[in-house]
C-alpha cells in the first residue's frame, strides 16, 4: 500500500520536473526571440536616420553646388566653381555611401537610380549653363531656359529626396509599430509561463514534503516492527540469519546467538562458527542439506540438534530463502527456531495417547474377558440351581425353597447384567465394516427377535419403508432390537403396546437436534410409544451406563440398553435423542449421515 | 431302524459341562451313545485313528486349551473323510458376528450354552432330531444351519 | 454219505443280507449282528421287495410294518410340499388320513413314535428345507417363495425360518454365500 503511494508520487514528480523543464526552456526561446527583435529594430532605426541624414546630405551638397553655380554666373569669378566642384565629389561620396545602407527594398533602388540620374541630369545642366556663361550669353533665350531645367531638376530632386525620406519614415514607423505589438504580448507571456512554473514548484514542494512526512511515519513503524521483531524472535525463540553470497559475509540476529546459549555478538557469524553448535550425530546430514541449499538456493524445513556449550541440547527448526534486490545482489534469508519444548510437548501427548490406547485397549478387552469368563461359572450356578429344584425339591424344607428361589432370581439378575455388558463392550470395539444394507431388513431381523413379547402383550408395531444406508449391520440390528425390547420393556400393564417407526430423510438445518454436524443430509428414523415414558429431565442420563430409571423389581432392565444404542449411534457419526411424558410414551429419534 | 443308535461326541475342558451333557442324554433316553473328550488334541487324536467310529453329531466347545474348537473345525472341514459329521459349536458366548463366522467355517448348529438343565435337555434334543431328519431323509446336509 | 457241516448262522445270514441288497442296488453297512444300516433313503416300493426277498429266508425286518407306513406318510408330505397344486386348499392332516386311509390320530402317533418328531414338525422342515434350496437355486424373493408355498405373509414363513433353524433368511443366504466364495477361492 504505502510502496503504491510512492510510486505514484515518484511518477508525479518526474512529470512536473519534466514540465518545468519545457517551460522554462519556451521561457528562454521567447526571451532570446524578444531580445533579438529589438537589436532588429534599433538597427532599423539607424539604418532609417543614416539614410535620412545622406539624403539631407545630398540636398546640401546640391544646394551648395547650386549655390557655387550660381555666384560663379554673377560674378564670372571662378573661385565659386571651387564648392561647385568640392560638392559633385561629396555629392558622389554620399550617394555611395547611400548605395550601400539604404537596403530596404527594390522601391529605395529604384528611387536612388532615379536620384542618381536626376543629379547627373543637374550636373550636365551646369556645365552647360557654363559655357553659356564663358560665351556671355548670360541672357539670351537657351540660357534662361537651361536654368529653368536647372530649377526644375533641382526641384525633383528635392521632391525624391522627400519621397524617400517619407518612405524610410514611413517603413520605420511600419516596423516600430509591429515592434510596439509585439512587445505588448510577450511580458504578459513571459509571466503567466513563470506564474505556472511557480504553481508547479509549489506543487511539487507540498507533494515532497507529504511523501517525506509519510516516509518519516513509515520509517518510525518500521523501527516500531524492527523491535517487534526483535521481541518476537526472543518470545518465539527464533533466531534470523543472513548469508550474502556475493560477499561472503554472514549477520546473525542477537537472538541467534541467544538461542545458541551465547551472548549476542560473542563470536564472529561465519558458518563454520555456527556448525560447531550443531550436534555431532546431525552434524553431517546438516552440512548435506546447507549444500543442498547452496545448489538450489532454497532451503526446505530442516530439523537439527544443536549442543550448547553447557551440554544443553536443544531441537531446531530452520527455513531459509534466496532474496535478490534491486542491485542484483543474492543473499539468503533464514531463520532458526529452538523447537525443543514442542517436540517435548509432542512426545509426551505421544507417551500419553499410547498410554491411553493401552488403557482403552486393556480396559475393553478387560470387561469383555470378565464379562464373557463371567458367564461361565454363573451359567453353571444356575444349571446346578435347576438341578436342585428338579432333584431335590422335595428334601428342601419351604425356607430352603425359598432361599433357593431367591438364588435363582439373582442369578437371574446377574445373568442380564453380565449378557448386556458383553454386549457394550463388543459394541466398543473398533474395526468395524460398513456395509450398504437395506434397514428394513434389520427391523424385520429385529422384530422377530421380539416376536414372542409382542404376541405376548398383543403389540401392534407399524413402521414407514426405511432407507439402505452405510451401516455395521449387526450394531444396527441390535440397535433396533434394543429400542423395540425399550419400548415393549416400559409399556403400561392396562393397554397393549403401540409402537411407531416413522422414516425422513433431512437436512441438518431443519433440525435443532443436528447443531454442529459434519453431513448435510441425514436419515431421521423415530421410534415413538404409549408407554410409561419418563421425564423430561432425565432424557440425558437414560443413555448412562446403568442408569435406570425405574424400579427393578417392577421392571427388569439393566441400563445398558440405551447406552449401547448411544454407542451404536456414536459409531455411526450419529445423533440419538430421547423424549419422554411420563404415562403418554417417549420418542427416541435417530439421525444416521446419509 | 429303530436299532439303529446315534453316536455323539463332546469335546469340552470344563468337567461339569461333559456331566451336564451326558446327565441330559441319560435322561434323554434317546437311543444315543455319547462320547466325551477333554480337549482338541485328544478328539482330533481319536478321530484321526484307524478304528475310529465317526459320530454323527460332534459337540465341539470353542474354548479348550492346546486345540480350541475353531481349530478342530478346520482341521475336520479340511478332511474328506470326516465330511459327513454335522458339527455342533457349543460354547458359552460370542457376538453375531463370530456366530456367522463359524457358520462360514462349515459348522451346521451353534449352540449358546443354556443356564438350566431343562433348557440344555430340550436343545440336545432338538439338535438329535433334527440331525436325524437330515440323517435319514435324504436333505441337503450343506444347507443343514441351525442356531439354538 | 453223511456229510458234518459246521455252519454258522451269521455268516449265512450276513451273505443272505449282501446278496439281496446288492440285487435291489441299496447302499448299506453293516453294524453288528441284526443291524444293517441302510445308507440312503430307500422308496416304500423297493424296501416293501426287500422285506419279501428276505421273508423267504426267514429273515424279518423289526417292526417293518410301521416303518412302511412311516415312510409313505414321509413320502406323502414330500410329494405335498415340493408338488405346490397339491396342497391348495387342503388341510396336511386330511389330506394324509384321506392319502393312506388311516385317522390321523393314528399316523401321528406313529410318525412320533419311529421318527423323533412329529408330522407337523416334519411339514415345516420340508417347508423351511424348499425354502433355503429356492433361495439359494433361484432368483425369487422370500415374499415370491411365501407365495408359493402357501404362506399367509412373508413375515409368517420368516418367522417360521426363523423358529427353526434359529438363524434369518437373510443370514442363511449371507452364510452360504460366504461359504461358496471361500470354497471358490480355495480351489
Amino acid at each position: 500500500m504505502i510502496r503504491k503511494v510512492f510510486a505514484k508520487s515518484a511518477f508525479f514528480l518526474r512529470i512536473i520536473f519534466v514540465v518545468g523543464l519545457f517551460l522554462i526552456l519556451i521561457i528562454g526561446g521567447f526571451t532570446y526571440r524578444h531580445i533579438y527583435n529589438l537589436t532588429d529594430s534599433t538597427k532599423q532605426v539607424v539604418s532609417t536616420y543614416k539614410v535620412n541624414v545622406e539624403l539631407e546630405k545630398v540636398i546640401s551638397y546640391l544646394k551648395d553646388a547650386e549655390n557655387g553655380h550660381r555666384n560663379y554666373i554673377l560674378t564670372k569669378d571662378t573661385t565659386y566653381l571651387e564648392p561647385y566642384l568640392s560638392a559633385r565629389e561629396k555629392v558622389n561620396e554620399s550617394f555611395a555611401e547611400l548605395k550601400e545602407i539604404a537596403n530596404h527594398g527594390e522601391n529605395q533602388e529604384e528611387n536612388l537610380k532615379v536620384l542618381s540620374k536626376y543629379i547627373d541630369a543637374l550636373f550636365t545642366n551646369f556645365s552647360e549653363t557654363s559655357t553659356f556663361i564663358s560665351g556671355d550669353e548670360t541672357l539670351s533665350e537657351a540660357f534662361k531656359t537651361n536654368f529653368f531645367e536647372e530649377k526644375i531638376i533641382m526641384d525633383s530632386i528635392r521632391q525624391k529626396v522627400n519621397e524617400m525620406i517619407d518612405f524610410e519614415n514611413s517603413l520605420l514607423k511600419k516596423h516600430q509599430e509591429q515592434y510596439q505589438s509585439n512587445l505588448k504580448f510577450t511580458p504578459l507571456f513571459l509571466y503567466l509561463v513563470l506564474l505556472i512554473t511557480l504553481v508547479l514548484i509549489i506543487i511539487s514542494y507540498y507533494k515532497i514534503n507529504v511523501d517525506f512526512k509519510n516516509i518519516r511515519l513509515i520509517n518510525s513503524q518500521l523501527l516500531i516492527f524492527k523491535e517487534a521483531a526483535v521481541q518476537l524472535e526472543i518470545i518465539g525463540k527464533h533466531g534470523n540469519w543472513v548469508w550474502h553470497i556475493d560477499k561472503e559475509k554472514y549477520t546473525f540476529s542477537d537472538n541467534l546467538y541467544r538461542v545458541l546459549g551465547e551472548k549476542p555478538g560473542s563470536f564472529v557469524p561465519t558458518f563454520e562458527n555456527f556448525i560447531s553448535f550443531v550436534h555431532p550425530e546431525d552434524k553431517e546430514k546438516f552440512a548435506k542439506d546447507v549444500e543442498d541449499m547452496m545448489k538450489n538456493e532454497d532451503l526446505p524445513f530442516i530439523y537439527y540438534r544443536i549442543v550448547q556449550k553447557d551440554g544443553t541440547i536443544k531441537h531446531i527448526k530452520g527455513y531459509g530463502k534466496l532474496l535478490i534486490n534491486n542491485e542484483g545482489e543474492k543473499r539468503i534469508v533464514g531463520n532458526i527456531t529452538d523447537i525443543s519444548d514442542e517436540i517435548e510437548r509432542f512426545l509426551e501427548i505421544e507417551e500419553r495417547n499410547l498410554e491411553l490406547e493401552k488403557n482403552n485397549a486393556e480396559l475393553s478387552e478387560f470387561n469383555y474377558v470378565a464379562s464373557h469368563d463371567l458367564q461361565e461359572p454363573l451359567r453353571k450356578i444356575q444349571t446346578f440351581i435347576s438341578r436342585l429344584e428338579e432333584k431335590e425339591a422335595k428334601n428342601l424344607s419351604s425356607f430352603g425353597s425359598q432361599y433357593l428361589e431367591r438364588i435363582k432370581v439373582s442369578a437371574t439378575r446377574m445373568r442380564l447384567l453380565i449378557d448386556d455388558l458383553l454386549q457394550f463392550s463388543r459394541t466398543n470395539k473398533p474395526d468395524k465394516e460398513f456395509v450398504l444394507t437395506n434397514l428394513n431388513e434389520l427391523l424385520e431381523n429385529a422384530k422377530q427377535d421380539v416376536t414372542e413379547t409382542i404376541l405376548e402383550k398383543k403389540a401392534i408395531i407399524t413402521n414407514d419403508v426405511l432407507p439402505t444406508v452405510l451401516v455395521i449391520p449387526f450394531q444396527v440390528h441390535q440397535l433396533f432390537l434394543n429400542l423395540l425390547s425399550n419400548s415393549l420393556k416400559y409399556s403400561k400393564t392396562a393397554e397393549a403396546p403401540v409402537i411407531k417407526i416413522e422414516y425422513s430423510l433431512i437436512n441438518s438445518k431443519d433440525d435443532h437436534n443436528l447443531i454442529n454436524v459434519s453431513k448435510s443430509n441425514y436419515h431421521k428414523i423415530t421410534f415413538s410409544d404409549n408407554g410409561i415414558g419418563f421425564e423430561q429431565q432425565y432424557a440425558e442420563q437414560i443413555f448412562e451406563l446403568f442408569n435406570r430409571l425405574h424400579n427393578k423389581q417392577e421392571y427388569s432392565g439393566t441400563g445398558v440398553g440405551l447406552s449401547i444404542c448411544k454407542k451404536i449411534i456414536d459409531n455411526h457419526n450419529g445423533v440419538i435423542t430421547a423424549q419422554g411424558e411420563p404415562q403418554v410414551g417417549s420418542i427416541f429419534k435417530i439421525y444416521l449421515p446419509e | 431302524m429303530p436299532n439303529d443308535y446315534i453316536n455323539i461326541i463332546l469335546a469340552d475342558d470344563d468337567e461339569d459341562d461333559r456331566l451336564f451333557f451326558t446327565d441330559a442324554f441319560d435322561e434323554l433316553k434317546m437311543n444315543t451313545k455319547v462320547s466325551t473328550f477333554n480337549d482338541g488334541v485328544e478328539l482330533m487324536a481319536y478321530l484321526n485313528s484307524d478304528d475310529a467310529i465317526l459320530p454323527n453329531v460332534l459337540f465341539l466347545d470353542l474354548n479348550m486349551p492346546l486345540k480350541n474348537g475353531i481349530e478342530c473345525l478346520n482341521e475336520i472341514k479340511a478332511n474328506n473323510k470326516m465330511s459327513d459329521i454335522a458339527i455342533a459349536i457349543y460354547s458359552t458366548s460370542a457376538s453375531e458376528e463370530d456366530i456367522e463366522e463359524t457358520f462360514v467355517l462349515g459348522a451346521n448348529i451353534y449352540i449358546k450354552k443354556p443356564s438350566s438343565f431343562k433348557q440344555l435337555k430340550k436343545v440336545l434334543s432338538e439338535v438329535v432330531s433334527m440331525n436325524w431328519q437330515y440323517h435319514t431323509n435324504g436333505l441337503n446336509k450343506d444347507n443343514f444351519l441351525m442356531r439354538l | 454219505m453223511k456229510l458234518f457241516i459246521k455252519f454258522d448262522f451269521n455268516t449265512i445270514c450276513k451273505k443272505v443280507l449282501e446278496t439281496k441288497l446288492e440285487e435291489l442296488d441299496i447302499k448299506y453297512k453293516i453294524l453288528a449282528f441284526g443291524e444293517v444300516e441302510l445308507l440312503e433313503r430307500v422308496p416304500s416300493e423297493t424296501y416293501e421287495t426287500l422285506n419279501n426277498a428276505l421273508n423267504e429266508y426267514g429273515i424279518e425286518i423289526v417292526e417293518n410294518q410301521k416303518s412302511i407306513l412311516v415312510q409313505k406318510i414321509k413320502d406323502a408330505i414330500i410329494e405335498m410340499v415340493f408338488n405346490e397344486e397339491a396342497t391348495v386348499n387342503v388341510k396336511s392332516s386330511v389330506y394324509l388320513s384321506e392319502k393312506l386311509e388311516h385317522s390321523y390320530g393314528y399316523l401321528s402317533n406313529l410318525f412320533s413314535e419311529v421318527t423323533y418328531t412329529s408330522i407337523e414338525n416334519f411339514i415345516i422342515i420340508q417347508k423351511i428345507e424348499y425354502t433355503k434350496q429356492l433361495l439359494l437355486t433361484t432368483d425369487l424373493s422370500l415374499t415370491e417363495i411365501a407365495f408359493k408355498l402357501n404362506y399367509s405373509s412373508v413375515a409368517h414363513l420368516s418367522t417360521q425360518f426363523k423358529n427353526a433353524t434359529g438363524i434369518t433368511p437373510s443370514a442363511f443366504q449371507r452364510i452360504i454365500s460366504k461359504r461358496r466364495s471361500i470354497a471358490q477361492q480355495k480351489n
